[in-house]
C-alpha cells in the first residue's frame, strides 16, 4: 500500500450530534429533500412545462381557435373553459409526479438517500410534497393567465376555501397515483407516453371544453362517469356556481370529486408505500 | 469474534422471479481489509452489494454488516457504512458542493457544521475547481469523486465501492485509486466490486472471484497470481499458413493456448521480457507473418479459464434489474 501521511490530508470532520427522535428527523428529512426538489425547478425550468405550457396552450387554443365555434349557453367561454383546465390540470398532475418519480429512481439518487440512515418515509414524502408544489407553481401561472384573458370568477370567502379544499385534494390523490405509477414504470419516457394515453382522453371527454351534454352517446356515457368530469364540473361550480347534470357525479359534482380522490388516495397510497419498500431497481 | 468482521454472509441469496441473481453466497471481510469482488457484468456483484447496503433485501440467508443484521437492523447497518454506487447517485441538478451539503444535513449535521464538512471534502478531493458546477455538467472523474466525497461525510465503518472506476479514464481512475488507498491507510474498511483484475489487483487485500451469483475463488492476490499464471505473450499471424509454421514453432518450447480462428496464439510469458524475447526470436526463425505480438497481463479471461476451467461469461441483463 501507498505510504499517505494521514495527518494532515483529513482535517477532524466535525463530531455528529446526537441523533434526535425519529418524528423529529422525519420532519427534518422530508424539509431537506422537498428543499432539494424545489432548488431544482428554476435548473431544469422544462420540468415545469408539463403543468404550464400544456395548459396555457389549451387556453389560447380553446378560448381563440375552437372556442369561437363553441358556444355555452348563458356563459361567456373563459368563464367555461378555466375553471374547467384547473380541474383537469389536476388529474394531469399524474403525468409531472410520474415522470419526475421515475427519473428520480432511474438516477440512483433514491438509492443514495436510501443507503443513508434516514427515515424511509420522508424520502417518499418529500417525492410527494416536492411534486404538490411543483403543480401549484403550475396553476398559478394557468389562473393568472385566465385571470389576464378576462376570466370572472364568483368566489366569496367561503367558496375560495372550497376551492383551495378541493385542489389540495385533487392535488394530493394524484400525485401519489403519479408517484406509484412513476415506481412501477422503468423509464421517464414510457412514463410520459403511459400517461398521455391515459389522462388525455379521459381529458377531451370531461367537458373540460365542450359540455358533455352535446356529445354522442358513447363519448357521453364515457364522459358521464369519467373521473375527471367530477373534477372539471366540481371547481366549474365553485368558481362560477353552475349546475351539471346527467350522472349522479355530474349531478354532484363536489362529493363525487372527493369520493374520487379519497378512493385514489385509499388505493395508490398503500401501494406506493409497498412498492417503495420493495424497491429493487437501481 | 464477529466483532473482528465488518461484514459476514451466510447463504445470502436472491432471487428475481426465477432467475437467481445470487445464491448461497459465504463470505467474510475482517475489519481493516480491502476486499474485492470480482467478476463480469451480471455476476451478482452489485446485487451483494444492494442486499449489503440494505437496498435490497435478501430471498434467503443472513447477512451481518458491522455488527447488525442487514434484514432486523437496517439503521444501524446505514448508520455504519458508505455506499457509492455504480451510476453516480448525486442531485444532476445541484451542484457538486449542495450535493455535500445535503449529504452533511441528510446525515444530521446542521447547516453551519455541514458547511463545514462539504469545504473540508471540497479541499480533499480537489473538487474545488468544480464546486459551483451542477453535477450534471461534470466529467465521469469529477463526478465521481464528488460521489465518493458524497459517501464520507462521516467516516464510514465499511466503506462500500460498487464499480468505482468502471468507465472512467485512465488518469480518473488513479484518482479514485489513490482515494481508496489513503482511506485505507487510515483503517477504513472497503468492500469494492470491480470487473478489472487490475484494479482488484492494485486495491485489494483479498480477492473474491463471483460468477453467476457463486463464489468461484477466493484469495490473496499474489495466490491467485499463482494459479492464473503470469503475463503471457500474444501472437497473431497475418495468414493460417503463417499461423500452423508458428504453432509447430513456438509449441515445441511452450504450452501453447490457441484460437485459431483469430490466428492467435498465447504464451505463457513468466519470465517476461526473456521469454518475449525467446517468443520473437522462433517467430524470426519461420519466416512467418505476423500482425502483431505483444506481452501483457492476465485478463480477467485468462483468470477465470484458469480458476474455474471456463471462460468468464458476461450476462447480457444489467444485474440490478430483475425480472
Amino acid at each position: 500500500m501507498t505510504t499517505v501521511a494521514t495527518a494532515d490530508l483529513r482535517p477532524a470532520l466535525p463530531a455528529l450530534p446526537p441523533r434526535p427522535s425519529s418524528a423529529v428527523r422525519y420532519v427534518r428529512e422530508t424539509a431537506l429533500l422537498v428543499g432539494r426538489s424545489l432548488r431544482s425547478i428554476p435548473r431544469v425550468p422544462e420540468r415545469l412545462s408539463d403543468v404550464t405550457i400544456q395548459p396555457v396552450i389549451f387556453t389560447f387554443l380553446f378560448l381563440y381557435v375552437f372556442g369561437s365555434a363553441i358556444h355555452i349557453p348563458g356563459m361567456r367561454y373563459q368563464d367555461y373553459l378555466l375553471p374547467g383546465l384547473i380541474g383537469q390540470g389536476l388529474a394531469f398532475g399524474v403525468i409531472g409526479a410520474g415522470v419526475a418519480t421515475s427519473t428520480d429512481f432511474a438516477s440512483g439518487v433514491i438509492d443514495r438517500f436510501r443507503s443513508l440512515p434516514v427515515t424511509r418515509l420522508s424520502v417518499i414524502t418529500a417525492q410527494v410534497l416536492g411534486q404538490m408544489i411543483e403543480q401549484v407553481l403550475g396553476m398559478i401561472i394557468v389562473v393568472g393567465l385566465g385571470l389576464g384573458l378576462g376570466w370572472h370568477p364568483h368566489l366569496d370567502g367561503p367558496k375560495l376555501l372550497e376551492l383551495a379544499g378541493l385542489i389540495a385534494l385533487g392535488l394530493f390523490a394524484f400525485t401519489w397515483f403519479g408517484v406509484l405509477l412513476g415506481m412501477l414504470v422503468r423509464s421517464s419516457d414510457a412514463m410520459q407516453g403511459v400517461g398521455f394515453a391515459i389522462v388525455l382522453p379521459l381529458a377531451f371527454l370531461a367537458g373540460t371544453f365542450v359540455p358533455i351534454a352535446g356529445m354522442k352517446a358513447v363519448p357521453r356515457a364515457i364522459g358521464e362517469w369519467d373521473p375527471l368530469s367530477s373534477l372539471v364540473a366540481a371547481v366549474r361550480q365553485v368558481c362560477q356556481g353552475t349546475h351539471s347534470s346527467g350522472s349522479w357525479q355530474l349531478d354532484h359534482p363536489v362529493p363525487a370529486m372527493v369520493a374520487w380522490c379519497l378512493l385514489i388516495t385509499a388505493v395508490c397510497v398503500p401501494l406506493a408505500l409497498r412498492r417503495f419498500r420493495n424497491m429493487t431497481t437501481a | 469474534m464477529s466483532s473482528e468482521l465488518a461484514v459476514r454472509t451466510e447463504g445470502l441469496t436472491k432471487k428475481f422471479g426465477s432467475f437467481t441473481a445470487v445464491e448461497s453466497f459465504d463470505f467474510t471481510v475482517p475489519y481493516g481489509m480491502v476486499i474485492a469482488l470480482l467478476g463480469p457484468n451480471g455476476a451478482g456483484k452489485t446485487t451483494i452489494v444492494r442486499m449489503l447496503a440494505t437496498l435490497t433485501e435478501p430471498t434467503s440467508g443472513t447477512a451481518v454488516v458491522c455488527g447488525h443484521d442487514v434484514a432486523h437492523e437496517p439503521d444501524a447497518v446505514r448508520s455504519a457504512i458508505a455506499l457509492t454506487g455504480q451510476f453516480a447517485a448525486l442531485e444532476a441538478n445541484l451542484t457538486a458542493s449542495e450535493n455535500l451539503v445535503l449529504m452533511a444535513r441528510l446525515r444530521g449535521y446542521d447547516r453551519v457544521a455541514a458547511i463545514k464538512v462539504a469545504k473540508t471534502l471540497i479541499d480533499r478531493y480537489d473538487i474545488g475547481e468544480f464546486e459551483d458546477k451542477l453535477v450534471k455538467r461534470l466529467s465521469g472523474g469529477e463526478r465521481r469523486r464528488v460521489d465518493l466525497a458524497a459517501g464520507l461525510v462521516t467516516r464510514p465503518q465499511l466503506l462500500v465501492l460498487d464499480e468505482p472506476t468502471t468507465g472512467l479514464d485512465p488518469r480518473s481512475r488513479q484518482v479514485v485509486w489513490a482515494a481508496v488507498r489513503e482511506l485505507v491507510a487510515e483503517g477504513v474498511t472497503v468492500l469494492l466490486t470491480t470487473q478489472y483484475l487490475e484494479e482488484a489487483d492494485a486495491l485489494a487485500d483479498q480477492i473474491v472471484f463471483i460468477d453467476h451469483g457463486h463464489s468461484v475463488a477466493t484469495g490473496a492476490p499474489a495466490e491467485l497470481r499463482a494459479q492464473i499464471g503470469d503475463q503471457r505473450v500474444d501472437v497473431v499471424a497475418s495468414d493460417v499458413d503463417g499461423f500452423e509454421r508458428l504453432v509447430a514453432a513456438l509449441g515445441a518450447t511452450f504450452n501453447l493456448t490457441l484460437a485459431p480462428e483469430r490466428r492467435t496464439i498465447s504464451v505463457p510469458a513468466p519470465r517476461e521480457a526473456l521469454d518475449l524475447a525467446s517468443v520473437t526470436n522462433l517467430i524470426v526463425s519461420t519466416g512467418a507473418a505476423i500482425d502483431e505480438v505483444a506481452l501483457r497481463r492476465p485478463t480477467l479471461d485468462d483468470a477465470f479459464l484458469a480458476l474455474t476451467g471456463t471462460p468468464a461469461q458476461s450476462v447480457d441483463e444489467q444485474e440490478e434489474v430483475p425480472a
